[in-house]
C-alpha cells in the first residue's frame, strides 16, 4: 500500500541487494491494461471519473479510497488528478448551487464541456472549502485484485473504496464500494459475426461479458435482436455470486426488467452462453454444469469463438482434491479478508474437518504462492476461503493440493457419499448448507462413542493389562490403490462393537465416573503438545530427518563418535580476526 | 463323502512333521485342475466318476465356464500311507504316524495370473510341478518354477498327459521314454539354473522316486518307485536298486538273465528296462482296450491284477480304459506317495525357509520360532491373499502360520507391507474373529491352528490391501513381501454411466483391489478411474468382477492403454542450476540412466532403501560398478520412497546440507512421480546433485523455497539429458505347427514384434517361437494370431522388460514419440507442448 504523497528515493541506496537477488514474485505479473497510454479523454472514459466523483459527493464521503488493480496502476495518478480536480469542480457547484451536482455531469458528457470545467475549477480558491475530500491510492492488495481490499482501506481510514477492473463482486462487510469495470473497447460488428457464424436460429442464447465488457452487452443484444435473432437475452450486472449465473442476472425479456421477477425461472439447462472475452477458470467450472454450452468470444487474440471443455479441467480437479481424502492435515488459506462472512466459513471449516477427524490449521499468507504454502510440509493439503474467484488457485508447482471449500466438501464427504457430477461452486457459503448436518451427525456419533468409553471404563480396566486400544481400520487412498493409516489422527479410536454393545447397557444407566480415574496413555497415540494431540508435531518427529544441530554430526557413512573437543575459535571484528593469543593485526 | 473329519485334521495339525503343504503349478492347459481331482477324489470330496472333468477347484462359474483358473484354491487332505515300509523312505526328515496332513494349493497357469501363484508359493513348502508330455516345458513352467526356487520352495514333477501320447501320437514305447527324459533333462536345467545352496540338489529324477508319470483326465499316474516295488520282490531285489534300474539305460538281459548297461545284446537291441517293465503293461493295456481285443482284455487284468466290478466290464474303449488305468495305477495313490515321501515337512522347510522369510534378524525370537516351527513361539503369520467370502465385500485373509499358534480373539498386530519396527506406519492392532480352514470353496472353522498350517482369517481383511503380517510379538519385523513376477502394465479407465453411481464405483474398486494379488486400482492425475493388470486377459476378468460383483453398476470402459515411464537416454548435456524463489539458493544436478541391471534389482526389491547402506554399496560397486562413496551417499529412492530412481549426493562440503536433505528428497519424489515429459513416472533415472549453494539464515533455505527448486532442477536435469519414453515390453511364447508359423511371423511384424528364438520341439511338428512384443501392440494380438493361423497358435504373453519407444525424442513434437506425448499429455488435460528445459534452468 503507497500513498500518493510519498517522495520517490533520490537514488538508490547504497549496500543494496544485487538485482539478480531482489525477490521475484513467482506470479505470473498482471498484464498492463491496453497496450498504449491512454489519452486523458480515455482516461476520463474508462475509470468514469465523472460518475465516480458524483456518487463520492452524494454518499457525502470525505476520505476515499482508490483501489487499483496491478496491470493498471500506470494511470493510477492521472486518475487521482483527475478526480481530485472534478471533486473539487464539484464541491465548488454544491456551495455555489447549494442543490447537489447536476445531471450533466456525468461521464457522457463531451470533452469540451470538461474542459471549459476544468478551467473554471482552477482559479478558486481551495480555503473556501470546508474539509476536503481525500483521496489514496491502495496498490499491491493483499490478496486477489478482484477483492476490495477493505483492510487496506482502513489503514487510511476511507470512507468509501473506489475498485477499479475486474471485479468479483463479493459483498463487502465493513465499507461501501463504488466498482468501476474500466470498460475496454469492443469492435460490435465483429462479435455479432461471430456470433452468427456459431449459433443457429433455434439456439437460446444468453449474452453475457466480463465486467470490463460488459457495458457493450446492451448494445449486442439489441444489435442481434434486431437482426432477427429471438432467442437472445442479455444479462445485467447483481452483486450476488451464489446467483445461478454468478453475478448475473438474465433479462428474460428485453427492456421489461420488473417483468423477470415474477420468476419466469426457465431451466438455464437449455441456454447456451455466448460470453465475450476470456472468463476466468472459476465460472467456467461453475457455469459448466448449469448451461448447455459455452462459447467465448476471445478479445484479445484471434476472433473465432473458443468452444470450452471443462471435462478435463473438473477431472484434474476431482483428481487433485480426492489427495485430500486421505491426508491427516488440513490448512486452512485464508485469502480474503472482506468478504462478508469468510470468519463464519472459516470456523464451519474448522469444525468440518474437525468431523472428519483431521487435524486443521489455518494460514494467512497473502497472496498465495507454491513457496510460500511449501514452506508446511506436515500440511497435506489446502482449502483457501477467498472470494469466489480467487478460491480456485490454479497453477503449476504446488506442493500439496490446493482447493476450494466446495471441493473439500466433497473430499470429506466419505466415499460412500461422494458423487462428482460435475457441479461446482466457488464461493464457500455453500458449504455450510451441505455440511451442517454432517458436521452435527459426527459430532453425535464421537460424542456418544467417547461418552460410552466413559461409561465403560470399569470393563476396559478389568481387561489384560497390556492390551492395547484397537485400531480403526486404515483408509483406501483413492489416487495411488494403497491403504494409508493415520489420515484421520484426531479420531477416536472405535471400540470393538463387542466392547460397545457390552458398555452401551451400562453407559446409559452409569453416572460418568472418568474424573475418578487416571487415564492411562495408550501407546499408540500420536505426539501430543500440551496434552493435545498434534499431528503436525508428529510429522515433525517421524518424518523430519534433520533434527538440529549435532544430528548431522554423525552422516551416512561414519559410525557415531564423540563430539569434537572444543577448540577456541577466532574473535574479535571482522577487519580482523585474531586467533588465540594472536597479538596484532592481520 | 469326504472320508475324515476337522477334528482329524486338527489333531493332524498339531504334528507338523506330518503335515505338507504343497502347490500344483504348470504352465496352461497342462493339467493342473485336473490332476488336482483325483486327489479330491481320493479325499471322497468329489465322487471318483467325475474326477478329471469336475475341476473340483475351479470354484468360479467363469473359471468352469472358460476353462481355465484364475483364482488359486486352497484344501486341505487327509493322506495315510498304507505301508510301513513307505514310512521309512521318508528320508531326511522325522515323521509321527502315518496320517499326512497335505495342504494343497491349486494355482492358475495362465501367465496373468502369476500373481496368484507367487502367493501360493508363499504359504507352501513344496510344488508339484506339472509338465504336458507333448507341450513339454513351456514359458510359465519355467517362471513359476523359477519363483519356486526363489522362495525354496522344493519341487517334485508330474509328466502329464502321457494318454494322449499313446492314443494321438502313437509313439513308440522308446519315442516315449525319450520325450519323458527331454522333459525332465529340461526341467532339470531350470532348477540348476536357479541353484541355492542352501536348498541343496532340488533337481528331479525319476529313479528317485520324484518324478511321476500319468494322465489327469483318465486318473491314472505312477512314479518308478511303485513299480520298482513290484518288481522288487519277483527279482529277489532291494527296492531302491530295482528302482535305479528301472530308469536311464539299464537293461534286463532276457538271455543272460542279467543286468546290464549296455543297449546291445550279440548284435540285437535290448529293450530298456523302463520299457519293458514298465511302459509294456500300460502299452499292452491300450493296445487291448482301444482296438477292442475283448479276448486278451481279461488274461491281462488277471496277470496285472486288476479286479473289474461286473458293471465297468461291460464298457468299452475309453471308458473302459480310464476304468482299467485308474484300477491299475490310482494316480492319488502315486501322488500321495510322491507328495510325502519327497515334499519337506514345515518343520524342515522352515529351518531353511526362516532366513528368507524374514526382514529382520535371524536371532530374534520371532525368527527363531520360525526356523522351529514352534507352536509356542510368538505368533508369526503371513497373509499372502484375500478370498472373498459369500458375504459382499468381506474377505477371509488367506495365509500361513509360521510359527506360534492363533486362534479366534487373539489380539494381534497387523503390520502391513509398509511397516517398520518403532514406527506406527502401517500398523495396528485387532483381534481375530474366527479361524477357518479353506476347503475349495467352502470353508470349516476351526478354533485354533499352530505353525506350519495354512488357514482363513476372519475379522482383519479392512487392514490389509493384499498381505501383511500378523504377530504377537512387539518387536517382530515382517515376512518379507512378496515380489511377483507380472507388473500391472495395462491399464484401461472406467467410468459409470450414472454419476451417482460414484459411490458405488469407488467400493467397488476398493474390493477389487483386494481380491486380487496383483490388481491396481487408483485415480491418475486427470482423474480417470484406472484398473491396470497383467494383460489384457486379467483386466478382462477384473473389470467383469468389477462391475458385475464388486461396484454392481453399469460402467463405461475405456480401451486399454499402456502405462509409460520418463527416463533419460545420456548423461546431462551441462548441469542444470535452478534457484529457489527467493533467489538466495541453487541447485545444480545432473541426470543420468541408471545401469538396467540396477534398475531390475531394484524392482526385484534386491537393492531397496531398507538395506543396509553398507551392504547396498557394497553390492553397487561389486556387481555394477558404481563407485564406493557415491553408493554409500544415495539419498533416496523414488518414487514412493523404493522405485527405480536414484538421487545420489556428490557435493563436498556443502553447509547446512542436511538440513535441506528432506525438503530436496520431498522434490525429488515429487518429480519422480510425475516427470516432466507426459506427468508419467520415471524410471532408471539417477540424478546426481552436484554442487549447493544455501543461504545462511534457515529461514531462507526452508521447504517452501526447496521443495518446488528440488523439482525444478530434477526436471531441468532430465530435460537436459535427451529423456525417452519407455514402453513395456512381453516376452511372448507361442506355440505354433510348422505349417502355421508364416502366420506367425506376418502378425508379429506388423506389431513391432521380433522374434528371438525358435525351437522345435522334437518328436512333435510344434514349434516354440518367442519374441519381444511391446505391450502397445499386444491389444487384439491373440484374436489376431488366431485367424492367421486358423486358430493353431497359442501364445503367453508375459510382462519382461522396458525398452525405450523408438521414433525421436518425446519433446520433439513432430517426431513419432512426440505425438505419442503430446496425445497423452492432451488426454491429461495439461498444455500439449513439452515445456522446454529453460522452464525450469535458471542462469547464474
Amino acid at each position: 500500500m503507497t500513498t500518493s504523497t510519498l517522495p520517490a528515493p533520490v537514488a538508490a541506496p547504497v549496500l543494496s541487494t544485487p538485482e539478480s537477488n531482489l525477490f521475484e514474485d513467482p506470479t505470473p505479473a498482471a498484464k498492463p491494461a491496453g497496450g498504449p497510454r491512454l489519452t486523458p479523454e480515455e482516461v476520463w472514459d474508462v475509470y468514469e471519473v465523472g460518475r465516480t466523483a458524483r456518487e463520492i459527493i452524494e454518499g457525502g464521503w470525505r476520505r476515499v479510497a482508490l483501489q487499483f488493480p496491478d496491470g493498471m496502476l500506470m494511470d493510477a495518478p492521472r486518475v487521482y488528478g483527475e478526480l481530485e480536480r472534478e471533486l473539487e469542480q464539484l464541491e465548488w457547484k454544491k456551495t455555489e448551487n447549494g442543490t447537489g451536482a447536476g445531471a450533466t455531469n456525468g461521464p457522457s458528457q463531451t470533452v469540451e464541456g470538461r474542459e471549459e470545467e476544468k478551467l473554471e475549477t482552477d482559479p478558486t480558491p481551495q480555503a473556501s472549502r470546508s474539509p476536503r475530500i481525500r483521496l489514496a491510492i491502495l496498490a499491491d492488495t493483499s490478496y486477489g485484485s478482484c477483492c476490495v481490499d477493505e483492510i487496506a482501506a482502513e489503514h487510511v481510514a476511507a470512507d468509501v473504496v473506489v475498485h477499479y477492473g475486474r471485479a468479483c463482486l463479493s459483498p463487502t462487510a465493513r465499507l461501501p464500494v463504488i466498482y468501476v469495470y474500466t470498460t475496454r473497447p469492443l469492435d460490435p460488428s465483429a462479435a455479432v459475426a461471430a456470433f452468427e457464424e456459431n449459433f443457429t436460429k433455434e439456439d437460446r442464447v444468453v449474452v453475457m461479458a466480463d465486467l470490463t465488457y460488459h457495458n457493450h452487452v446492451e448494445g449486442l443484444v439489441a444489435e442481434l435482436r434486431g437482426r432477427g435473432w429471438e432467442g437472445v437475452r442479455g444479462t445485467e450486472v447483481i452483486h450476488e455470486p451464489t446467483a445461478s449465473i454468478p453475478n448475473r442476472k438474465m433479462l428474460w425479456s428485453l427492456g421489461d426488467i420488473e417483468k423477470d421477477t415474477g420468476g419466469e425461472e426457465e431451466d438455464l439447462k437449455s441456454w447456451k452462453v455466448f460470453h465475450v472475452s476470456q472468463p476466468p477458470a472459476a465460472l467456467l467450472l461453475t457455469l459448466s454444469s448449469r448451461i448447455q454450452d459455452l462459447l467465448i468470444y476471445p478479445t484479445e487474440t484471434s476472433k473465432d469463438l473458443i468452444a470450452t471443455t471443462t471435462t478435463r479441467l473438473l477431472s484434474r480437479r476431482y483428481a487433485l482434491l480426492l489427495r485430500l481424502t486421505t491426508t491427516p492435515i488440513i490448512g486452512i488459506l485464508i485469502n480474503t479478508l472482506s468478504v462478508s462472512n469468510y470468519l463464519s466459513s472459516i470456523s464451519h471449516l474448522r469444525s468440518l474437518i474437525a468431523a472428519a477427524g483431521k487435524k486443521s490449521y489455518t494460514f494467512v499468507v497473502g497472496k498465495v504462492n507454491s513457496a510460500k504454502i511449501a514452506n508446511f510440509a506436515e500440511v497435506g493439503g489446502w482449502v483457501v476461503v477467498g472470494c469466489w474467484e480467487s478460491s480456485l488457485v490454479e497453477g503449476e508447482g504446488f506442493y500439496a493440493p490446493v482447493v476450494t471449500p466446495f471441493e473439500l466438501g466433497v473430499a470429506l464427504e466419505g466415499d460412500e457419499g461422494r458423487v462428482w457430477s460435475g457441479e461446482w461452486r466457488g464461493d464457500f457459503e455453500v458449504l455450510e448448507e451441505r455440511g451442517e448436518g454432517r458436521v452435527r451427525a459426527e459430532l453425535e456419533v464421537r460424542e456418544e462413542v467417547g461418552y460410552r468409553r466413559e461409561g465403560g471404563h470399569m470393563d476396559v480396566e478389568n481387561d489384560d493389562e497390556d492390551s492395547e486400544e484397537e485400531s480403526a481400520p486404515p483408509e483406501f487412498d483413492l489416487r495411488t490403490g494403497r491403504y494409508v493409516s493415520h489420515s484421520r489422527p484426531l479420531r477416536n479410536p472405535q471400540t470393538t462393537s463387542k466392547n460397545s454393545n457390552a458398555s452401551s447397557s451400562q453407559g446409559v444407566s452409569e453416572p460418568r465416573t472418568a474424573t475418578t480415574t487416571l487415564a492411562r496413555r495408550a501407546k499408540l497415540e500420536i505426539a501430543s503438545v500440551n496434552g493435545a494431540a498434534s499431528p503436525g508435531a508428529e510429522f515433525l518427529r517421524s518424518q523430519r530427518t534433520w533434527t538440529g544441530l549435532g544430528s548431522d554430526l554423525v552422516t551416512e557413512g561414519e559410525s557415531a563418535e564423540a563430539a569434537g573437543t572444543i577448540e577456541e575459535g577466532r574473535r574479535g571484528i571482522a577487519r580482523g580476526y585474531v586467533i588465540g593469543e594472536e597479538v596484532g593485526r592481520k | 463323502m469326504v472320508n475324515f473329519t476337522i477334528e482329524e485334521v486338527r489333531a493332524l495339525m498339531d504334528k507338523p512333521t506330518n503335515v505338507r503343504n504343497m502347490s500344483v503349478i504348470a504352465h496352461v492347459d497342462h493339467g493342473k485342475s485336473t490332476l488336482t481331482d483325483s486327489l479330491l477324489s481320493k479325499a471322497g470330496i468329489i465322487s471318483a466318476a467325475k474326477a478329471g472333468d469336475a475341476r473340483a477347484t475351479d470354484t468360479r462359474a467363469d473359471e468352469q465356464e472358460r476353462g481355465i483358473t484364475i483364482k488359486s484354491t486352497a484344501i486341505s487332505l487327509y493322506g495315510h500311507l498304507e505301508d510301513e515300509e513307505d514310512l521309512k523312505d521318508i528320508a531326511g526328515q522325522k515323521t509321527d504316524g502315518p496320517d499326512f496332513l497335505i495342504n494343497l494349493i491349486d494355482s492358475p497357469g495362465h501367465v496373468d495370473f502369476s500373481s496368484e501363484v507367487t502367493a501360493a508359493l508363499r504359504v507352501t513348502d513344496g510344488a508339484l510341478v506339472v509338465v504336458d508330455t507333448i507341450e513339454g516345458v513351456c514359458v510359465q513352467t519355467e517362471t513359476v518354477l523359477r519363483q519356486a526356487l526363489g522362495e525354496r520352495i522344493k519341487p517334485v514333477v508330474i509328466i502329464n498327459k502321457v494318454d494322449r501320447a499313446l492314443l494321438e501320437l502313437q509313439v513308440s514305447k522308446e519315442d516315449l521314454y525319450q520325450s519323458f527324459s527331454r522333459t525332465i533333462e529340461s526341467v532339470n536345467v531350470v532348477i540348476s539354473t536357479y541353484f541355492d545352496k542352501t536348498l541343496g540338489d532340488v533337481q528331479v529324477y525319476p529313479y528317485k522316486g520324484t518324478v511321476a508319470f500319468g494322465s489327469g483326465l483318465h486318473g491314472w499316474a505312477f512314479t518308478v518307485r511303485q513299480f520298482a516295488q513290484r518288481y522288487a520282490k519277483k527279482f529277489g531285489v532291494d527296492r531302491n536298486k530295482m528302482m535305479e534300474r528301472l530308469w536311464g539305460d539299464n537293461y534286463f538281459n532276457p538271455h543272460t538273465k542279467k543286468w546290464t548297461n549296455k543297449g546291445v545284446h550279440e548284435g540285437k537291441q535290448l529293450e530298456r528296462a523302463f520299457n519293458q517293465f514298465i511302459l509294456d503293461p500300460i502299452f499292452r493295456i491300450f493296445n487291448a482296450v482301444m482296438n477292442f481285443k475283448k479276448d486278451e482284455i481279461p488274461t491281462l487284468l488277471e496277470k496285472l491284477n486288476i479286479k473289474l466290478s461286473a458293471d465297468d466290464r461291460e464298457k468299452e474303449g475309453k471308458q473302459l480304459l480310464k476304468i482299467v488305468m485308474r484300477t491299475f495305477l490310482p494316480a492319488a495313490d502315486a501322488l500321495l506317495e510322491m507328495l510325502i515321501l519327497h515334499l519337506p515337512s514345515p518343520v524342515t522347510a522352515q529351518k531353511y525357509r526362516a532366513e528368507t522369510l524374514y526382514e529382520g534378524p535371524p536371532d530374534d525370537e520371532a525368527c527363531i520360532g520360525i526356523r522351529d516351527c514352534d507352536p509356542k513361539a510368538p505368533l508369526m503369520l503371513y497373509v499372502s491373499k484375500m478370498v472373498p467370502t459369500s458375504d459382499k465385500g468381506r474377505f477371509y485373509a488367506f495365509g500361513r502360520v509360521f510359527a506360534g499358534t492363533v486362534r479366534s480373539g487373539l489380539k494381534v498386530r497387523i503390520q502391513g507391507p509398509n511397516y517398520t519396527p518403532g514406527k506406527k506406519e502401517d500398523l495396528f492392532i485387532k483381534a481375530i474373529q474366527r479361524t477357518v480352514l479353506m476347503m475349495g470353496g467352502k470353508v470349516d472353522p476351526i478354533d485354533d491352528v499352530p505353525a506350519g498350517n495354512i488357514l482363513g482369517l476372519v475379522g482383519i481383511d479392512q487392514f490389509l490391501l493384499k498381505s501383511g503380517t500378523l504377530t504377537t510379538s512387539d518387536t517382530a519385523h515382517n515376512l518379507k513381501v512378496m515380489k511377483f513376477s507380472v507388473s500391472p502394465v495395462v491399464q484401461r479407465s472406467v467410468e459409470v454411466k450414472n454419476a451417482q453411481d460414484l459411490p458405488k464405483l469407488v467400493e467397488g474398486l476398493k474390493r477389487l483391489s483386494k481380491s486380487d494379488p496383483c490388481v491396481l486400482t487408483m485415480i491418475n492425475e486427470s482423474g480417470e478411474h484406472v484398473v491396470a493388470g497383467a494383460g489384457e486377459l486379467h483386466l478382462e476378468i477384473c473389470l467383469k468382477d468389477l462391475e458385475e460383483d464388486h461396484a454392481g453398476v453399469p460402467l463405461r470402459i475405456s480401451d486399454p492403454v499402456v502405462a509409460y515411464r520418463e527416463t533419460v537416454t545420456s548423461k546431462s548435456s551441462m548441469t542444470a542450476l535452478s534457484k529457489s524463489p527467493n533467489k538466495h539458493n541453487r541447485l545444480y544436478m545432473i541426470a543420468e540412466p541408471l545401469d538396467e541391471e540396477v534398475s531390475k534389482e531394484i524392482e526385484a526389491g534386491r537393492i531397496g532403501p531398507r538395506d543396509d547402506f553398507k551392504a547396498r554399496a557394497r553390492t553397487l560397486a561389486d556387481d555394477h560398478g558404481w563407485d564406493v562413496t557415491d553408493a554409500r551417499k544415495i539419498w533416496c529412492f523414488g518414487p514412493d520412497t523404493n522405485g527405480a530412481n536414484l538421487l545420489v549426493d556428490q557435493t563436498k562440503a556443502v553447509q547446512y546440507l542436511n538440513e535441506i536433505k528432506d525438503s530436496v528428497v520431498s522434490g525429488f519424489q515429487w518429480a519422480s512421480r510425475e516427470g516432466p515429459v507426459a506427468e508419467e513416472p520415471m524410471r532408471s533415472c539417477r540424478f546426481n546433485i552436484m554442487d549447493v549453494t544455501l543461504h545462511a539464515d534457515a529461514i531462507h533455505r526452508g521447504g517452501g523455497q526447496l521443495i518446488p527448486t528440488a523439482r525444478r532442477v530434477l526436471y531441468a536435469a532430465a530435460l537436459l539429458a535427451e529423456p525417452g519414453l519407455l514402453e513395456p515390453v512381453f516376452l511372448v511364447e507361442i506355440q505354433v505347427p510348422e505349417n502355421a508359423m508364416g502366420g506367425v511371423y506376418g502378425v508379429l511384424t506388423r506389431r513391432r514384434g521380433h522374434v528371438f528364438n525358435e525351437e522345435q520341439r522334437p518328436g512333435t511338428p510344434l514349434f516354440t517361437i518367442k519374441a519381444y512384443l511391446p505391450v502397445m501392440e499386444s491389444f487384439g494380438f491373440n484374436a489376431d494370431l488366431r485367424s492367421h493361423t486358423s486358430g493353431q497358435a497359442f501364445p503367453q504373453s508375459v510382462f519382461d522388460h522396458w525398452q525405450i519407444l523408438p521414433g525421436g525424442s518425446p519433446i520433439d513434437g513432430t517426431s513419432k514419440v512426440g505425438v505419442v506425448v503430446q496425445a497423452m499429455r492432451k488426454r491429461k488435460g495439461i498444455k500439449e507442448v513439452v515445456p522446454s528445459y529453460e522452464n525450469y534452468y535458471d542462469k547464474l
